[in-house]
């Protein structure tokens, strides 16, 4: 708990000023809201968050949004294929991604930025040509509304992205914290020869880390394809990488691999979020929108950076 | 040496791309729906004009060195005429111009107008922003606060409309809370209007200024259980939002027709190219004009976009 101390306090205040700034904070409509996004966030950034902690970098996040909300689109609208099974093919098709870039990592030892960076190329490029670079919808959700409503419905008030997060943040949770191949992944980052020579298979914790990153990637668009509920394939989740990359960062994960805790993520994706919520409840012009999460996130590092340091 | 065949094939693979005929371009912006339907606007003029090539470029959002490339890779390839939609109508008059001294230049979306251009193809904006404040005042009859959605307010053609909504706004009563951005980010245009259900319970009409903030004005609206209450205007021709003026949810949107743009704008090039100079407007602008479609309208266009998707 002590690397999400810095965060936490954080986020505490921020919420407590935001909610001093505007009592509506608090209000039933936008914590709902709110969760919702934080739930969709939270997920990806998990996945982001995991191949940080061993060295690596996932780039291709937002691009899987894209053609993978696409494909949602085409099989559930055009195609009238029953849900269940699109649901299905479009996971599957992201673990093969996450494959491919395990693969490419792992066994040919190429860098994972370029991976990666090529991913978000390729797959930006797929999303566009299979749609036309027409903006695919799911419109009243005709055959499917079941799934319309699991995605963006309520579950005893509390909105269902953010229900998963905690299943999804739970799981992965005792797979980093209280397994041992958790502990392989953290001695992976920390360093890859080490980890090698007292005997972890390096290669298969790399290939399982962007596997889980890109299902996750997976999961989450589902839940972003349904939010928006329609897919403009040249700007459905441009740039929502740095978001995961940005929350495991404020959340304690070291871009130098090795560092980093579930908790701590969830706590940066939720943080990213609120600061977002906080520039309309406050009245702060939207344009200023990126610049206050800039000083925010800085702020946010700089604290940690104080509060570690005083241990030593 | 290894890589000659390489080499080899890649340049035949270039020269084959060719094309003989005289070009003319159409270099839109962004690929949204809007320049979709400008394409097949092009692609009727193409199979109608049979002497000219038309070949049609998209390009990123704000990005106006690509739309210099793009125009300065097809002259190299021999380019005849070409019509730009300016991404940053205030600065990119240096870039028509020098293009108007090679070839000649029309610009469509957006005008220039002390620029060297031909002449202007497409809508007012201004006037588009008067159709909208009509619809607000329809919505609020005894006055009442606005927000405006839009992904950037400094945009030529979002400040265009504001400036369109805010003239017919005057001396109503109406008054304008507020205009909040989103980036062209369709998550944060939806998170912005549930945002400002909460924190401005008291507005009554949310205005989508940009395509997308149609629907995402509609969802969020809906999700909140507000549906009714507030009262929605939109701008352009989404699905969603089509659907939802069909539907009453919206009480209309203001269209313009980039089907028209496309179509118009190619054709007047290739009659000025082979020669024809009297179709050009004395005035240089050729203005289509912009619509609203009502619920009782909106059936009919909706059909209307479902063929020209199809193309």
């Amino acid at each position: 708990m002590k690397k999400e101390k810095g965060i936490f306090i954080i986020f505490i205040v921020l919420c407590s000023v935001v909610s001093i700034g505007n009592p509506n904070f608090l209000s039933a409509a936008n914590l709902q809201n709110t969760t919702r996004l934080i739930g969709i966030f939270g997920i990806f950034s998990i996945g982001s968050g995991i191949v940080i902690i061993t060295r690596g970098i996932d780039l291709s996040v937002g691009s899987i949004f894209a053609l993978e909300g696409v494909l949602l689109s085409m099989l559930l609208v055009s195609q009238k294929i029953a849900w269940p099974i699109a649901v299905m093919t479009v996971l599957l098709l992201t673990l093969a991604i996450g494959w491919c870039h395990g693969i490419m990592i792992s066994k040919l030892k190429i860098q994972p930025f370029i991976i990666t960076l090529c991913g978000l190329l390729v797959y930006r490029g797929l999303a566009r040509f299979f749609s036309n670079d027409i903006t695919m919808g799911f419109g009243y959700g005709e055959g499917f509304t079941a799934l319309q409503r699991l995605a963006t419905g309520n579950l005893f008030g509390v909105p269902s992205p953010f229900i998963l997060l905690l299943v999804v943040g739970a799981a992965a949770w005792v797979f980093l914290h209280r397994s041992v191949y958790g502990r392989y992944l953290f001695a992976v980052g920390q360093n890859e020869e080490a980890a090698f020579f007292s005997g972890i298979n390096v290669k298969r914790m790399l290939l399982a880390a962007y596997i889980i990153s890109a299902l996750l990637a997976g999961i989450a668009g589902i839940l972003l394809a349904f939010y928006t509920n329609a897919i403009a394939p040249s700007s459905h989740g441009n740039f929502y990488e740095l978001y995961g990359i940005a929350a495991a960062v404020l959340g304690g994960c070291s871009l130098r691999g090795g560092e980093g805790s579930i908790i701590g993520i969830v706590l940066g994706a939720a943080m990213l979020q609120v600061i977002q919520n906080l520039v309309n409840l406050l009245g702060i012009p939207s344009s200023l929108n990126f610049a206050v999460m800039g000083v925010v996130i800085l702020t946010g590092v700089l604290a940690d950076k104080f509060i570690r340091r005083n241990k030593y | 040496m290894k890589r000659l065949p390489f080499v080899i094939a890649l340049l035949s693979l270039v020269s084959c791309n060719r094309s003989h005929r005289p070009t003319i371009a159409f270099v839109a912006g962004a690929a949204t729906d809007f320049w979709t339907f400008a394409e097949a606007g092009c692609k009727k003029a193409r199979a109608e004009i049979k002497e000219y090539d038309v070949v049609f470029r998209y390009t990123t959002d704000g990005a106006t060195e690509e739309q210099k490339r793009i125009v300065d890779d097809l002259l190299a390839n021999g380019l005849n005429g070409v019509i730009v939609a300016p991404l940053d109508p205030v600065n990119q008059g240096p870039f028509i111009d020098a293009t108007s001294e090679k070839i000649p230049v029309m610009v469509t979306d957006s005008d220039i107008p002390n620029s060297k251009r031909l002449c202007y193809v497409g809508t007012s904006n201004v006037e588009a922003g008067h159709y909208a404040g009509k619809l607000i005042k329809e919505a609020l009859p005894a006055g009442g606060k606005i927000l405006l959605f839009v992904g950037k307010a400094d945009a030529q053609n979002a400040k265009e409309r504001i400036a369109g909504i805010e003239e017919e706004l005057k001396g109503s009563g109406i008054t304008i809370a507020g205009i909040r951005t989103d980036n062209i980010d369709r998550v944060r245009a939806k998170a912005n209007v549930s945002d400002a259900l909460v924190s401005h319970p008291d507005v009554n009409c949310f205005v989508g200024l940009w395509s997308y903030n149609g629907p995402a004005i509609l969802n969020a609206v809906k999700e909140s259980g507000k549906s009714g209450k507030v009262k929605i205007v939109c701008f352009d021709e989404e699905e969603e939002t089509l659907r939802g003026v069909q539907n009453g949810e919206i009480l209309g949107t203001v269209v313009q027709q980039p089907f028209e743009f496309g179509y118009q704008s190619t054709r007047l090039m290739a009659q000025y190219l082979s020669g024809d100079k009297k179709g050009l407007p004395a005035n240089g602008q050729v203005i289509i004009p912009a619509q609203v479609i009502r619920k009782d309208m909106a059936a009919d266009y909706l059909s209307k976009m479902a063929a020209l998707r199809r193309k």
